[in-house]
């Protein structure tokens, strides 16, 4: 377990030596928001379409009250936690009641209303415009202005999310919600209250993704529209597939390896979405454990090659 | 009230109910009975708005591209249904919904790619052009003709659905596969006549709509949610449900829009939520 | 019409990847070079003007050899994807990695706001075409100047021309995008419109974006107008025109699109729609200035067909900034700047001059006609240009009140 750990401590470290501070920062952040999905997705079984809502809710509040109020950024950090944690449970609530099929639809259809409601109310979002000049205050009297620094900050920030989100998962509710995912009608019967606990799963994912939200509303000082479109909810989704839905990690290595494509290759060529799209299908046909199984089977076709006897001694066994 | 006002907005709502009603009807056959929500409905959509301009180019006939476009929007679900679909069974629907949003994006940038970024505009065709004067107000001749087709055609799904044996076969595939599996009828064979047909109705809508909103690669976009919400309102797998939530949605998009323009689009989402709140089957599901 | 062919995405990718694993080291622009980044859409909803306005930009630059003061330009590109997100990104990395003083464009002004932000924040040049008054107006900073005409000028020239050619056209109908900028067009066509004795006898407001645009329509048939205005543009613009024309309200009732891209929304509807349309925008490429005259023939032969108001827009922008190093005989910004304030030249639309308290171009704005499919001579043959005019916005309008210093 550790060497996981240390592996991303030198990920974090090195990162923005290979690549623009900015876009390492946004890997980060995308990580925690894809952390949060996962715990709904890859923990609890539970598809949801429609975190952008929650992560851009929490970007526009928080971006508001640093605009307009120039409140500091602790506050801003908890304001965006609380948003995204309160608009998951009232959403959650309604979504679910229902399984399966419905609450994917519906996660989406709520998703569209906020996107709509942000879009329609300009004098408060921006409407399409976004929601430019968000600053970014001092941490404790340190200035986070340079790209560096905030990087830095950042960084620090997700490392405690990851740390968080091992222990929610290492939890006994992380116990149920994985067993809710395996069968959830035998963990009703053994008498656990699903839809609550599944509330609690969509609370935690909000919060996590209300926190993305802020972080990336002060990253480029601007809150954009898509943050709380459905393109983005499709985004951390397929993120989160291709590191590896069933893996802690595999929402931060799908974060990297999406971040990094889309920027490097969007900017070569105009009709990116359509190899997104290409890799989308690729990858939910062929490569459904994403990077995370494909790299345990990757090893254990190695281990069998090396030692094809010893392993056939041990099956036989 | 200004009544001539209000009668055009009931036309206004009954029109795009129709159209709703349409791509309701599809994403309900393809969400009974495959248990997945496709989210490429919406490009689908486009396709066969797309595809009818096209064969307009071609052929000079609209009638003869608008019996075309969605038989090929239909084809291309075919191929959907089995290169990609099928073979993620096994897998589960979250996998074969994830496809259906992969292939949106690659649906809608083909799009751009094939045709044009840009807008285009489809004039209807010369005897659908102009209004007529309806006595209360004077109402566009083509918009009349949609709200009649769709009608018809829904109609006609239901007739399908209700009369006919591969109409049965596919509802009690929305039932119970299972079963259906056991009597012996080829199930895979349902799946990909359930998703062609979806498609089929998606690509008729998108053809009917292009005259009135023209083309753009992103009209399918908008229409994706609010066929979610038709189908959700409606109940999964309710036909009639999905044609009165259908029309009920464009009604109340088009009142709404005379009181509180802004609000227009999310209403609709809101009512959602509301109405599955109460009622979480949705108005004319079973529970 | 995709920007790159296979192979060149190719290399491309080859040279992306290796350059992007293998140097951490951040390449900076040499001294001896000025970067100007063109931001333009590639991608999004306005992605069919990226490449045009590309073009427009590449030729002013080329017209000067690539060179300017000895030092050559090193003109980039980055796709803002019509988003204020993604532009805001872009323009950040193209300012920190590659040393970007000189940033033109967006097309879309939403979008323009958010990149002001960015040119304010890291003190870059900033010319921009499009029509929000917030960018010379409540938002006005030294570094963002504003090249299309104010709609002033605009609600100006279109009421007046208009009232001229239809002198008994007293009864006006209003469609408005529901949005700052159309709400300031709209009230000075209303002030315009007082002093012709306009009745309005109807102002609608559509959100942005729109597409069912009947009940709009029907309202405005209801009032039984003698003419409709339109004030909105792009997609909206042409839906709306669409709908009007279905509802059989135009040909009959003249349409009035107040401020338009020209070529780029006329392309799309057809002859049938436009006939009696008229069209006020900030260029039109019958406009006859030796400046503009040159450029329209030049882009005829490089591309075919004449240019509409985007990559005339890039054009005029480019020369602007060049105009303005010329007087500064400086590349530094903020001598550059300096000179751009009150800067006069006669240019591609006429008599060009910048408003040193707003950054407003104060230059003329066109009013057209649109041609019935008879009179037309070749498929893009839309419209003659029936009149000029350069009226610029009132001082006691100006919400500019303090542009700042550098």
């Amino acid at each position: 377990m550790s060497k996981a750990w240390l592996a991303i401590v030198a990920a974090v470290v090195l990162l923005p030596v290979f690549v623009r501070q900015a876009i390492a920062t946004e890997i980060w952040i995308f990580a925690i928001f894809g952390l949060g999905l996962n715990l709904l997705m890859g923990y609890t079984g539970l598809l949801s379409f429609g975190q952008a809502t929650f992560f851009g809710s929490g970007a526009y509040v928080a971006g508001y009250l640093l605009k307009y109020y120039g409140v500091n950024v602790f506050l801003a950090l908890g304001v965006g936690i609380v948003v995204g944690a309160v608009l998951a449970a009232a959403v959650g609530y309604l979504c679910v009641q229902r399984s399966g099929l419905y609450f994917i639809m519906l996660t989406f259809a709520l998703n569209q209303m906020f996107y709509f409601t942000a879009y329609q109310w300009t004098t408060v979002t921006g409407g399409e415009d976004g929601m430019p000049g968000i600053p970014r205050p001092s941490v404790l009297g340190f200035d986070i202005h340079r790209p560096l620094a905030y990087y830095s900050a950042v960084a620090v920030l997700f490392l405690l999310s990851l740390w968080v989100m091992k222990c929610i998962v290492d939890s006994p509710l992380g116990k149920i919600l994985q067993a809710i995912r395996e069968n959830e009608l035998r963990a009703e019967a053994l008498g656990y209250n699903v839809p609550r606990m599944k509330l609690a799963a969509f609370v935690v994912g909000g919060a996590f993704s209300g926190l993305a939200g802020v972080l990336y509303a002060m990253l480029f000082g601007i809150v954009p529209l898509e943050s709380i479109g459905f393109v983005f909810s499709g985004n951390v989704v397929f993120a989160t597939l291709i590191g590896g839905s069933g893996s802690l990690y595999g929402p931060v290595i799908g974060s990297f390896v999406f971040i990094w494509l889309s920027e490097s290759v969007s900017s070569m060529w105009a009709r990116w979405p359509l190899l997104l799209g290409v890799a989308f299908v690729i990858v939910v046909l062929f490569f459904r454990g994403g990077v995370v199984e494909a790299w345990a089977r990757f090893w254990i076709w190695r281990a069998v090659r090396r030692a094809p006897d010893a392993v056939q001694a041990d099956a036989s066994r | 009230m200004n009544v001539p006002l209000l009668f055009s907005q009931i036309l206004n709502g009954l029109a795009t109910g129709m159209l709703y009603a349409l791509m309701g009807i599809g994403l309900s056959i393809i969400t009974g009975v495959l248990n997945i929500p496709n989210f490429a409905h919406g490009a689908l959509f486009a396709l066969g708005a797309y595809f009818l301009y096209t064969l307009i180019q071609l052929t000079g006939n609209f009638w003869l591209a608008l019996l075309l476009a969605p038989l090929g929007v239909g084809l291309l679900g075919v191929l959907i249904e089995y290169g990609g679909i099928r073979p993620l069974y096994k897998a589960g629907h979250d996998y074969q919904l994830l496809l259906t949003f992969g292939l949106s994006l690659i649906v809608t940038e083909s799009i751009i790619i094939v045709w044009s970024p840009v807008g285009m505009s489809q004039l209807p065709p010369p005897i659908l052009r102009g209004g007529v004067d309806l006595g209360i107000t004077f109402y566009p001749k083509y918009r009349l003709f949609v709200m009649v087709s769709a009608a018809l055609l829904v109609l006609g799904a239901w007739l399908f659905l209700e009369k006919t044996r591969y109409g049965a076969i596919m509802r009690a595939g929305i039932e119970d596969k299972e079963m259906v599996a056991l009597l012996g009828i080829d199930i895979h064979r349902l799946f990909t006549a359930a998703f062609a047909l979806g498609c089929v109705l998606a690509g008729i809508a998108g053809a009917l709509t292009a005259p009135i909103r023209g083309l753009n690669p992103w009209m399918g976009v908008d229409m994706l949610g609010i066929a979610f919400v038709v189908v959700a309102l409606a109940g999964l797998g309710n036909l009639l449900g999905s044609i009165v939530a259908g029309l009920l949605v464009g009604l109340a998009q088009s009142l709404v829009a005379l009181v509180w323009p802004e609000a227009s689009v999310a209403v609709i989402f809101a009512v959602m939520a509301a109405v599955l709140l109460v009622r979480p089957q949705g108005l004319f599901g079973i529970r | 019409m995709s920007v790159l062919t296979r192979r060149e995405i190719l290399k491309l990718g080859g040279a992306a990847t290796a350059a992007g694993l293998a140097f951490p080291v951040v390449l900076r622009a040499q001294p001896k070079e000025i970067p100007m980044l063109g931001l333009w859409s590639f991608t999004g909803a306005f992605s069919d003007v990226g490449p045009v306005l590309d073009r427009g930009m590449k030729m002013a630059l080329e017209e000067r050899g690539m060179k300017i003061q000895g030092k050559t330009i090193k003109y980039i590109t980055r796709d803002d994807e019509t988003k204020a997100g993604s532009a805001t990104r872009r323009a950040e990395e193209a300012i920190d990695a590659d040393g970007v003083k000189y940033i033109i464009g967006p097309w879309s002004s939403g979008v323009a706001l958010a990149v002001s932000e960015v040119a304010k924040r890291k003190k870059t040049f900033h010319y921009f075409s499009g029509g929000t008054e917030d960018i010379s107006g409540a938002r006005c900073h030294r570094y963002s100047f504003q090249w299309a005409a104010s709609p002033y000028t605009a609600a100006k020239t279109v009421v007046d021309n208009f009232m001229q050619a239809n002198p008994k056209a007293k009864r006006w109908h209003l469609l408005v995008a529901d949005y700052a900028f159309g709400w300031s067009v709209e009230k000075y066509i209303k002030e315009v419109g007082k002093g012709h004795g306009i009745e309005f006898v109807g102002a609608d407001r559509h959100p942005l974006g729109e597409r069912e645009f009947s009940n709009y329509v029907t309202k405005a048939a209801g009032n039984k107008p003698d003419v409709v205005a339109m004030i909105n543009f792009g997609l909206d613009a042409v839906t709306g025109a669409r709908e009007i024309f279905n509802f059989g309200l135009t040909p009959k009732v003249p349409l009035i699109l107040t401020w338009s891209s020209g070529v780029e929304e006329l392309v799309q509807l057809n002859p049938e729609i436009r006939e009696n349309m008229w069209v006020g925008s900030n260029f039109y490429y019958t406009a006859d200035t030796p400046v503009a005259r040159e450029f329209v023939k030049s882009y005829q032969a490089k591309f075919g067909n004449p240019p509409g108001y985007a990559p005339a827009a890039a054009y005029g922008m480019t020369r602007m900034m060049l105009h303005a190093m010329d007087k500064a005989k400086s590349t530094e910004v903020p001598d550059v700047i300096k000179a751009c304030e009150g800067l006069e030249v006669d240019d591609l639309v006429g008599r060009m001059k910048v408003d040193p308290k707003t950054h407003q171009t104060l230059r003329p704005y066109f009013f057209m006609r649109c041609k019935k499919k008879e009179a037309m001579k070749n498929a893009m043959d839309f419209a003659d240009i029936i009149a000029t005019g350069s009226t610029p916005l009132p001082a006691e309008y100006a919400a500019c009140k303090d542009i700042g210093s550098l």
